[in-house]
């Protein structure tokens, strides 16, 4: 299978600020790629020099087997994290524009701006000014431009961002149809655990630089669980005696929960039967490390010596605005 | 560039503007109905003419010579001969400043507008020399108020007239005439009045000249000078000197006109511009179509919009001219320069426009960046006087080399009725056409940058920071 995007050591730089350096990117044809990270990681750069909307300043580029982007704008879906509507325009006169401004023919797109309209449950704003919706709403109409001209590539920045749980999971369906219908998916997100519930394959990008390209099963077995969560049956603090089984580091009791920590090399499911074994138990499980959780042990890596807490710190101030979006998503 | 892409943003920006309530209403129904307005207001104020006053003139003449002059100058005779003379003086006097088409046109519209109006019909009295004024002014009081009936409407009493005894004749040699007083009934008509008083001082013009042994004829004759025709020595022979009306009315409605549809144009491109800026629309759009097939859609677009208001105008100002019999002033070679240079003129503007609009985030911010740009719009305005006084005076020849202005310039210049050479003509749009490339060129490079950029408001060198950053 051919590659859908390609990047090579691409970087760009505005002034004296490197917003992307060095990202070795190949995205293969009908895949569903997610690219996180921190807000101003670079991102939105990336994503827009894909776009051919920013051009590198050094390092190749092929989207769609072309040299750039403008060449195949016709095959690109595009959802922009700066987004807006014609205002003054009808929903259903706005779409048809963008659906034109893709190529598409005028027989035919009517209908079809129609039934996607109806698809997303706005068939009866069609005739509305784009100002008259709701922001939710015209986030959903950007959708619709975004897939009208059913693209092979398509490309959605931040599409979550502003939506209530129930349209967020709309629009998750819909991601998901369009992936499972062939096409390329990029989205980008900063609420990591979005990514998670979607992506197969994820893009860390931190301080402009790629830091993660994998599966989402590969980063779980590669940053594989040092944790296992454990119930006991009789209640109170029974870490000393925990922390006492073979293999284990240490152990701290967190709102009636064992945290156990292992040590480097320990087989989990082997310290898993010691510890059944030690102790009467009620449940417990291997804790499956979170891509926050990869993402802070990546940038607080041997090379960075970042603070973990700083880090997470960061993470939770760019969730903050879409705290109350989270709930509908997990 | 993609012309598909480039023509679908062209008419989104067309429909978008022209197409709207505001645009219509501001753009063709007010011109049309101010067109419409004027026969309407001419049929109006011919119809709305009051029937013309009948009734008596007493006259108390003291002076006793004035009288018998008064009734010939007021007889319907006199009246409509005088009239007729009025309308020949004003038919003259256009065919003097608009030639002499318009000249007859107008004479036939006096014509027929005299011929509309009646003439007033007046029986002017003589009471004795020592009537009672004020008894006839309690009759015209007691008229008014329904207590003397009116059987016969010449009966009315429209005015009395006490004439001195000396009006004519003055009663020792150093002093001066007398005069007249003159009494009217109220709610006449103007030019009832205006016949009285003239009957009056003329009868006792008249009258002194006689007494003073002055041959009335002989003084016309003096004051009569026959108006000729003065003619401009060109190199080829002898031509009409230039009207009034040619040398100032054309150019200065051809600058209007190429000022309005430029502005217009750029205003719009301006407001859209920013409008899809601030709705983030833009990155949206960048997605489909490339920033400079965006910014030729969009100055196409508005290049439509303001071509329509030129051609509306024009076509409406051809009419105009048609109609006077003026068309010699306009020629369709000059129409014809008119467009290029308005084509020229639309697109320095809109490079401007195009640039500030996609640099700053808001209207409120465009001001500061628009202020050169009026200014510049301005200045024709100020070379009106000279450039059309001396179309190829040395100040209107270098200005109209220099860009932005030239078009401006030139526009006066070709349309007055001392037009450049060829060469100048040919030399201008040269210079200007590569002007519209350098601005163009310059703008596209900003509204590249300036399209994404969000936040601070730009200024002069962040603009120039960007034209070598792209």
């Amino acid at each position: 299978m051919s590659d859908a995007v390609q990047m090579n050591s691409v970087r760009k730089t505005f002034g004296r600020k490197v917003a992307v350096e060095g990202i070795d990117l190949s995205i293969p044809e009908g895949s569903l790629y997610g690219f996180i990270g921190p807000n101003g990681a670079g991102k939105t750069t990336t994503i827009r020099m894909i776009m051919s909307i920013l051009f590198p300043d050094s390092g190749a580029l092929s989207v769609l087997g072309k040299k750039s982007a403008v060449e195949s704008k016709d095959r690109i879906g595009y959802l922009p994290e700066e987004r807006g509507v014609y205002k003054k325009m009808k929903v259903a006169a706005f779409l048809t524009h963008m659906g034109r401004l893709k190529g598409l023919d005028a027989r035919g797109l009517k209908p079809k701006v129609m039934d996607w309209l109806e698809r997303v449950e706005l068939a009866d704003v069609a005739k509305k000014k784009c100002e008259e919706l709701s922001k939710g709403m015209q986030q959903k109409v950007q959708f619709i431009a975004s897939v009208l001209h059913e693209p092979d590539l398509l490309i959605l920045d931040e599409p979550f961002s502003g939506l209530d749980p129930v349209n967020m999971r709309l629009l998750r369906d819909l991601i998901n149809e369009q992936h499972s219908n062939g096409r390329t998916v990029i989205f980008s997100t900063h609420v990591m655990h979005q990514a998670e519930s979607i992506c197969d394959h994820i893009v860390m990008i931190h301080q402009g630089r790629k830091v993660l390209d994998d599966t989402l099963g590969d980063i779980r077995a590669r940053f594989d669980p040092r944790r296992i969560h454990m119930e006991t049956a009789e209640s109170g603090d029974h870490s000393e005696s925990i922390a006492r089984v073979d293999g284990v580091d240490h152990a701290l009791l967190k709102d009636g929960v064992h945290e156990i920590a292992l040590r480097d090399g320990v087989d989990p499911h082997e310290a898993m039967t010691r510890l059944i074994g030690a102790t009467r138990v009620n449940s417990i499980e291997i804790k499956r490390p979170t891509l926050e959780d990869v993402f802070v042990r990546i940038v607080t890596g041997d090379e960075n010596h970042a603070d973990p807490a700083l880090v997470r710190a960061q993470i939770l101030a760019g969730e903050q605005g879409d705290e109350g979006a989270e709930g509908g998503a997990s | 560039m993609n012309l598909w892409k480039i023509s679908r943003v062209a008419g989104r920006e067309f429909t978008s503007t022209a197409i709207t309530k505001g645009f219509i209403i501001g753009a063709l129904v007010i011109p049309a109905v101010m067109a419409a307005l004027i026969p309407l207001i001419a049929i109006l104020a011919a119809s709305a003419q009051p029937p013309a006053d009948k009734g008596t003139i007493y006259v108390l003449d003291r002076s006793g010579e004035v009288y018998d002059e008064m009734v010939g100058y007021l007889s319907p005779d006199e009246i409509r001969a005088r009239r007729a003379e009025t309308a020949r003086r004003v038919a003259e006097f256009s065919t003097g400043i608009m030639g002499k088409a318009a000249g007859e046109r107008i004479t036939g519209s006096v014509d027929q507008a005299a011929a509309m109006v009646t003439i007033p019909e007046f029986r002017v009295v003589e009471t004795a020399p020592d009537a009672d004024v004020e008894e006839i002014k309690g009759d015209i009081r007691k008229q008014i108020t329904g207590e003397l009936a009116i059987q016969d409407p010449m009966d009315k009493v429209l005015a009395v007239v006490e004439v001195d005894a000396d009006a004519a004749t003055k009663a020792n040699a150093d002093e001066g005439y007398g005069s007249y007083q003159a009494f009217f009934r109220p709610k006449l008509n103007e030019e009832t009045v205006g016949e009285i008083e003239d009957a009056v001082r003329w009868s006792i013009r008249e009258r002194r000249y006689d007494n003073a042994g002055i041959d009335r004829g002989q003084i016309n004759e003096i004051f009569s000078v026959a108006k000729r025709d003065s003619k401009e020595i060109t190199e080829e022979g002898e031509r009409d000197e230039s009207s009034g009306i040619a040398t100032f009315l054309i150019p200065v409605v051809s600058l209007v006109l190429l000022i309005i549809a430029t502005m217009t144009g750029g205003q719009y491109l301006l407001t859209t511009t920013i409008e899809e800026k601030s709705n983030r629309v833009v990155e949206v759009l960048l997605s489909a179509c490339s920033p400079m097939e965006l910014m030729t859609g969009k100055i196409v677009g508005q290049l439509m919009v303001g071509s329509s208001l030129l051609l509306i105008y024009s076509s409406l100002g051809v009419t105009a001219l048609i109609a006077f019999a003026l068309a010699d002033f306009v020629s369709v070679g000059m129409l014809a320069l008119i467009f290029v240079y308005f084509l020229l003129a639309y697109f320095m503007l809109a490079s401007f426009m195009a640039a500030i609009g996609s640099a700053v985030n808001d209207m409120r911010e465009a001001q500061s960046l628009m202020t050169p740009v009026m200014l510049m719009m301005m200045i024709p305005y100020f070379f009106f006087m000279p450039v059309v006084r001396s179309p190829n005076s040395t100040l209107s020849t270098v200005s109209s080399f220099i860009p932005p202005i030239s078009p401006f310039i030139m526009i006066m210049r070709v349309s007055s009725t001392d037009p450049p050479p060829a060469w100048q003509i040919a030399a201008t749009i040269g210079v200007n056409l590569v002007a519209v490339v350098v601005f163009l060129w310059l703008a596209a490079k900003i509204f590249r940058v300036g399209l994404l950029m969000f936040g601070k408001p730009p200024n002069f060198k962040t603009l120039i920071k960007w034209i070598r950053m792209a």
